[in-house]
């Protein structure tokens, strides 16, 4: 292992600790790479958890420059005067005006919520949601449970697109060339254009993200008959093109398929986020966990391999990875092709070599052939011919007309890589007279977006229909906002025969318009974009159903058609000899988008920015992950600045020292660096769209030949949540293997007994025995929560979730780099290892580096355990915190002085302390700063004020709701009638929230203290009332260890 | 002394006397309004239209005979095609008037009677002198006390006097010659050297009394107990929640429903005020403000295009630390509006803060109260089990269900 020691700082890590790291069952897992080296900068943050330095004057100062040492007799005056002025305040109770309706709607009471069913389409996610106003003000989005597309999940993007609707940065009227303009003249001049344009026969282009609105495709229909010389181009910034390319090549169906991933027994997934980004990641997560929950006796889940270069959440959540380059995936799914064929008897195809994954190829051969029908490849490369092979695998499986289907195929995803190309090349000779971009930012997302931009200089009339001026939009000549979706009208067919409504849940804050609408206006139609839905509705839709039916329950699904099974017809010898060209050589990179930001279409909202990526953990900016063995052999270290060539392009980024990226290679998230997208999100990372290139007319989302190359420029900051939060190295996640699963429930979660002597005799007692605490006396509930490790993908919706509901401050890129991030829930990601145990305890804690190169990822949500015996509760001062006879743990702001012992005493760190004020503070501009940013705030929930502990309340505010709804009608709290915000949002269900007292309760069924549930820190018998269930991986038991990488 | 006696005796007799003949004769009248009250007064007024037409003169308009057929049974008189009958159906929007078969005679002509005798509302104003009355009497209590004050200090006064007057002649009688005149302060501290022990109690008694008084004071800050704001419009509860016997929750709906009780709207005001335009006073400043906030003409029954919201003060302002939910207390708890709100139908001509709404005051009622278990299955088997440890309904209060726990308000 001395090969391991030559980093220069190991000089620091030898005197500083000898503390172990996290071990859980000879598998080792530290948060992060600094921990892992034992980075001297880690250790004396893990020493010291509330960083030293506070840089109180510079934010409270407003010039730096300013004496900060008060004088002791100003300190005097400034006293007097305080506590006068405090006192008279105080005396003067204010006038408080309260202004009734003038006619109250009638189903608006103040103080009561009002929930509509509407969805969610960006172009980029959709989702069946459910809105919660108050007051007429959408406060809350959570997933519809009547869709069967989204089935109730939702995603961090869903949660955080009701902030998207109070965005300052949204234009507040349409503009033309840059300046405010009426809809009267602008639908004029525009209306005069086009004719212009038409009559002089040019070309009149629509150029628009995905649209599953069957309504708004008949308005382009309708535009197109006025203006006939229209066409509409399809363009997604994140492009699967080449799927449908191939399904129309190998079955003649020029669609993306639905997946069943809840049919699928194994699942090989290569390059494909399909947990998270991928088509319909909401839709899959659901299915996918569906398959792995191991509750009430199931003892069989799927197994999930991966091969991808980038440790992406999807690979984080395999049972196998491996490691393979962007431009060998085809080779190697050329050799699983070849692997399956001979067991199918089909003939061979031209296959490449795959180095030393050729055992782990026949081994998911086998399973996958053994599974046959029940099995699932998943590819998300975009390039026809590496799709064609996947085709060809899936119908070798014969996995058509079960795990896929292609006859109730999907609307997402329909961009055209051909078609935008096309365009560019018509705009570029000057043949395009009109262009309508709608959804789309092809000036940023292009990787050609400069001359897009050049181009879009040739076209007499360029509309946007953007909600703010973007880099696309600011260079056209009229922008038209369109409507936030919550503002508007709208419908959606996500799945062939599956529909659903958008309605709006407040009136426009702004003059916008629907997109829709304007097309109407400009073809001449009068009829409104509702009436215009309504009526292609109940001539095409409703087929006799009521509109207010399907307006109530979001989502109107009709029946399915069985789905066919198909047999590739393409030519698979001439894909496996195309993908064996692609290989490339040097460092490849590839481009990912992140869970929060995803594409970059609301990278102005700062829930977004401000949740950690999940791998990662670093908020606030994208950087180039490199593998821990390249870092180490070019001596890059974390937050470097190094300048990165491909493609004819060069960027300047941070370094990111990822375990799990695979050495060769690095990786860029898009969706970061806007220029033009808002105070929150201008600046922040830089934009890697420019990277991708088009191979075979595809856009390419890789990148060979890269080089990267150090700067001299100063470390930049990396505002990381991952070192702050060390469990000191004690076992927290509890694991085991399915084989051993099935042999003992309570694999991995042995309890720990303690010897104790009562009288002459020798005990062995669990820690709950051994109690010297009183117990707490049950009221009419006692609530906790169940958390399922298994089921957890650590995509992070719960944290935003939270935010949203319980009025959680944005603290900014800044505060976070001073631990001083607000969220209630945080998921811990720890790494492991498959180094000897044994090397441990000799004390070479250094021996765990040697597989860090592919380690094991597990997620843990973690928020506070509301312990019965809580630390935090006998440590205050002034009773602050106190315990319920419902089993929470209270925090109550305005008792609290601000001691923090309850955070220092909480063995899970999940207390969060307000350093600062976060409204109405310019220091922290982000939505409490602003009127309409306030509106996204719940009013049944405090917003805290500086120098006051908070945490999550188990959202004590639902909970009193919920009973109080119950006591009004007289009954029982029914089962799952109550959710907490983060249990609710969740896409997998990985959390459960009920009532212990109930004995039917959801809760009580996942409560299996012989199997896999286990509290946190057990050993401290705090007792909590959250508890988790074992990690379970499908694999073979412990002697059988995977190495691999 | 006899005199003054007797001219207040005749005084009293006199108005007694006069009193009764005045309720005598007032008392026939008296009847006819009750049976206006109950019968016409949700059609008609004496002076205005409202459904139907003004009655104040109808007596010269028809005869008796006519009047009394037609009351009984007016839309036969129409039918029958008593030209009278029909012009005053043709002449009120074609809306046929209630049959008051019930009615007798006399009871008919007591409600002409009491149409006649009517006068408008702004000439009655009654009930003043004995409020004046009331008022008198407190402030008698304060004359009385300062004439005893007053007659105090004399007497003592006198008795210093003749003290100093006595001390001199004794002074004077034993050749003791006058001590050195003393200044004020000199005196002061003379006299407190030779009362120490007066001193002391004197001062500890003002300490004492001085620091409850600042306790006091100082808990009082932020306690608007008795906040009484003007409004926009001069509301009075004691009238409609009083005199008319309107359900709270009939504007305050939202008290049944959610955490707030409401200012209710100004449709819930017109569900009324569209025909009841004046008040009982006659005045009708007051309600044109609901008009004109509605941009509402009374006289077409239209409304406007500019309507524009009324800005009331409000009463009861909770901090927003603590969250408070009407429908918990008026619909689970089964808690009377007055409980915390006082006597709102019977003196709030303008309302106030009738309670502290502190914490304290919350806790106390929180301490005190017994849940409303009984017949609310949400409690069914939680009931029991507080049953059986406590004994009786009537020890079950809020506090015993974890009432007085902090996140119940905060959070």
């Amino acid at each position: 292992m001395s090969h391991n020691h030559n980093h220069t700082h190991n000089e620091n890590s030898g005197t500083a600790v000898e503390a172990p790291l996290s071990e859980g069952l000879g598998r080792r897992y530290w948060k992060g790479v600094e921990e892992l080296q034992n980075d001297a900068k880690f250790v004396q943050l893990k020493n010291n958890e509330f960083a030293e330095h506070l840089p109180l004057d510079e934010i409270v100062q407003e010039k730096s420059n300013d004496v900060t040492v008060t004088p002791r007799r100003d300190f005097l005056k400034f006293l007097g005067f305080s506590v006068a002025a405090a006192s008279l305040a105080a005396c003067e109770a204010p006038v408080r005006k309260t202004i009734p309706y003038l006619i109250r709607p009638e189903q608006i009471t103040p103080g009561v919520s009002n929930w509509y069913a509407s969805s969610y389409h960006d172009g980029y996610d959709y989702c069946s949601v459910l809105v919660k106003t108050r007051e007429g003000r959408p406060i809350k989005i959570e997933g519809n449970t009547g869709s069967s597309v989204t089935k109730g999940g939702t995603n961090a993007r869903i949660q955080g697109s009701v902030l998207s609707l109070y965005d300052k940065s949204r234009l507040k009227t349409p503009m033309a060339n840059g300046s405010p303009e009426s809809w009267e003249n602008i639908d004029k001049e525009i209306a005069m254009k086009l004719q212009s344009v038409a009559s002089a026969g040019g070309k009149i282009r629509i150029l628009s993200s995905t649209l599953i609105s069957p309504s708004t495709l008949k308005t382009i229909e309708e535009f197109g008959k006025k203006y006939p010389n229209t066409k509409h181009v399809v363009y997604d910034a994140v492009s699967c093109s080449a799927m449908k390319a191939a399904n129309k090549e190998s079955f003649g169906v020029n669609e993306i398929p639905s997946y069943n991933f809840d049919k699928a027994e194994v699942i090989a997934s290569f390059d494909c986020d399909f947990l998270i980004n991928w088509i319909s990641p909401i839709e899959y997560a659901r299915q996918y966990a569906a398959t792995r929950k191991l509750n009430s006796g199931k003892k069989s889940m799927s197994k999930h391999v991966q091969f991808e270069s980038t440790l992406s959440l999807t690979g984080s959540n395999a049972d196998e990875r491996y490691h393979v380059k962007p431009s060998m995936q085809g080779a190697v799914l050329a050799n699983l092709y070849n692997a399956i064929a001979s067991k199918a008897g089909a003939s061979a195809v031209n296959a490449g070599p795959v180095g030393d994954l050729g055992k782990a190829i026949s081994q998911l051969a086998d399973e996958l052939w053994s599974s046959k029908g029940k099995s699932l490849v998943v590819c998300g490369i975009n390039n026809t011919a590496v799709q064609n092979l996947v085709n060809g695998i899936n119908s070798l499986l014969e996995n058509y007309g079960t795990t896929i289907d292609l006859d109730n195929y999907c609307h997402l995803r329909q961009g055209n890589d051909a078609d935008v190309a096309m365009l560019m090349d018509e705009m570029t000779k000057g043949e395009v007279g009109a262009l309508l971009i709608y959804n789309s930012n092809p000036v940023y997302t292009s990787p050609m977006g400069k001359q897009f931009g050049e181009a879009l200089k040739k076209v007499s009339c360029s509309v946007s229909f953007a909600d703010r001026a973007d880099e696309t939009a600011s260079a056209c000549q009229y922008i038209c906002p369109d409507n936030h979706p919550l503002e508007s009208w709208n419908d959606a067919e996500p799945k062939q025969g599956k529909y659903s409504l958008t309605q709006p849940t407040i009136a426009p804050l702004f003059s916008t318009r629907q997109f829709s609408e304007s097309l109407l206006v400009w073809a001449g139609n009068t009829t409104n974009y509702h009436d215009f839905i309504a009526q292609h509705w109940s001539a095409n839709i409703l087929k006799g159903k009521s509109w207010n039916d399907v307006l109530q329950e979001g989502v109107l699904e009709g029946e399915q058609a069985a789905p066919k099974n198909y047999k590739t017809a393409a030519n698979l010898s001439a894909a496996a000899d195309a993908v064996s060209k692609m290989n490339v050589s040097g460092i490849e990179m590839s481009l990912y988008e992140k869970t929060g930001v995803g594409s970059g279409i609301q990278a102005n909202n700062p829930w977004l920015q401000e949740l950690p990526d999940p791998i990662s953990k670093i908020t606030w900016d994208n950087y180039l992950c490199v593998a821990p063995k390249d870092a180490r052999d070019n001596s890059w270290k974390q937050g470097n600045i190094v300048e990165v060539k491909a493609n004819g392009v060069s960027m300047k980024v941070p370094v990111v020292i990822q375990p799990g990226q695979m050495p060769g290679t690095c990786s860029l998230a898009l969706g970061y660096g806007r220029t033009a997208a808002g105070k929150v999100a201008n600046k922040v990372g830089v934009n890697a769209y420019p990277f991708i290139s088009l191979v075979d007319g595809q856009m390419m989302y890789a990148a060979g030949g890269v080089q990267i190359t150090k700067t001299v420029e100063d470390d930049h900051k990396l505002a990381a949540t991952q070192t702050h939060h060390t469990m000191m190295g004690r076992a927290i996640v509890k694991e085991t293997t399915l084989e051993d699963f099935i042999k003992d429930p309570m694999a991995g979660n042995e309890k720990e007994l303690f010897s104790v002597k009562i009288g002459k005799e020798e005990k062995k007692l669990t820690t709950e025995e051994l109690s010297l605490w009183d117990e707490h006396e049950d009221g009419n509930h006692h609530f906790g929560m169940s958390i399922d490790l298994n089921s957890c993908i650590g995509c992070g919706t719960c944290v935003v979730a939270c935010t949203a509901e319980n009025n959680v401050p944005v603290v900014g890129k800044e505060e976070v780099v001073n631990s001083r991030e607000m969220h209630w829930i945080r998921i811990d990601r720890y790494f492991s290892s498959d180094a000897d145990p044994k090397e441990h305890e000799s004390g070479d804690i250094k021996a765990m580096e040697i597989p860090s190169d592919n380690p094991k990822v597990v997620f843990q949500p973690v928020m506070c355990q509301h312990c019965a015996h809580a630390p935090c509760e006998t440590v205050c001062p002034v009773i602050a915190t106190s315990h319920s006879s419902e089993g929470l743990n209270q925090m109550i702001y305005n008792r609290c002085v601000g001691t923090r012992y309850c955070a220092n005493n909480c063995p899970y760190k999940v207390r969060r302390f307000n350093w600062f004020r976060y409204t109405d503070n310019k220091k922290f501009d982000f939505n409490m700063n602003n009127d309409l940013g306030k509106m996204v705030l719940n009013p049944d929930v405090v917003v805290r004020a500086r120098g006051v502990m908070e945490k999550c309340s188990m959202c004590v505010q639902r909970l009193q709701e919920g009973k109080l709804v119950a006591k009004k009608q007289g009954r029982k709290v029914k089962d799952g009638e109550i959710n907490t915000a983060c249990a609710q949002s969740c896409p997998t269900q990985a959390i459960t929230f009920g009532d212990y007292k109930d004995k039917e309760s959801m809760i009580n069924k996942m409560w299996e203290p012989e199997g896999r549930s286990y509290h946190l820190l057990e050993e401290l018998n705090v007792q909590p009332n959250v508890f988790y269930q074992t990690k379970v991986r499908n694999l073979k038991g412990e002697a059988h260890t995977e190495k691999n990488g | 002394m006899t005199n003054a006696y007797l001219y207040k005796s005749t005084k009293r007799l006199l108005l007694l006397t006069l009193f009764t003949a005045f309720y005598t004769c007032v008392a026939f009248a008296q009847d006819g309004e009750a049976l206006f009250n109950s019968n016409c007064k949700t059609c008609h007024s004496p002076f205005d239209k409202v459904v139907g037409p003004a009655l104040k003169g109808v007596e010269n308009r028809h005869s008796e005979e006519w009047l009394l057929k037609w009351i009984k049974n007016a839309p036969g008189m129409i039918k029958s095609g008593d030209p009278d009958a029909v012009k005053l159906y043709n002449d009120n929007g074609k809306m046929q008037m209630t049959v008051f078969t019930n009615l007798k005679d006399e009871e008919i002509k007591a409600i002409i009677k009491y149409i006649v005798d009517v006068k408008p509302p702004a000439a009655s104003v009654a009930a003043k002198p004995t409020e004046e009355g009331g008022e008198e009497k407190s402030s008698n209590t304060w004359i009385y006390l300062l004439v005893a004050a007053f007659v105090l200090y004399l007497i003592s006064g006198i008795l210093r006097r003749t003290q100093h007057t006595l001390a001199q002649a004794l002074r004077k009688k034993q050749g003791v010659p006058e001590p050195a005149a003393m200044t004020r302060w000199q005196g002061f501290v003379h006299w407190s050297r030779n009362n120490k022990k007066l001193l002391a109690i004197i001062l500890i008694t003002l300490f004492m009394f001085g620091s409850v008084k600042a306790w006091y004071g100082l808990m009082s800050i932020g306690v608007t107990q008795g906040y009484k704001p003007d409004q926009p419009i001069k509301y009075s509860h004691k009238l409609h929640a009083g005199d008319m016997k309107i359900s709270c929750i009939y504007c305050h709906s939202g008290a049944e429903r959610g955490k707030v009780a409401g200012v209710p709207s100004l449709n819930v005001c017109m569900n009324c005020h569209k025909f009841v335009k004046q008040g009982p006073t006659g005045d009708k400043t007051e309600i044109a403000k609901i008009y004109k906030a509605l941009d509402y003409d009374p006289d077409k029954g239209t409304y406007g295009p500019n309507p524009k919201p009324i800005q009331w003060t409000r009463v009861h302002n909770l901090p927003d630390l603590a969250y408070f939910n009407h429908s918990q207390h008026f619909v689970v708890g089964k808690i009377e509006c007055q409980t915390c709100h006082g006597p709102v139908q019977d003196s709030m001509t303008v309302a106030y803060q009738y309670s502290k709404l502190t914490m304290g005051w919350c806790i106390d009622c929180h301490r005190r109260t017994p849940v409303q278990m009984a017949n609310n299955a949400y409690y069914n088997d939680y009931h029991k089990e507080l049953l059986a440890k406590y004994g009786s309904d009537s020890l079950l209060t809020v506090e015993r269900i974890g009432g007085t726990e902090c996140a119940r308000c905060h959070y």
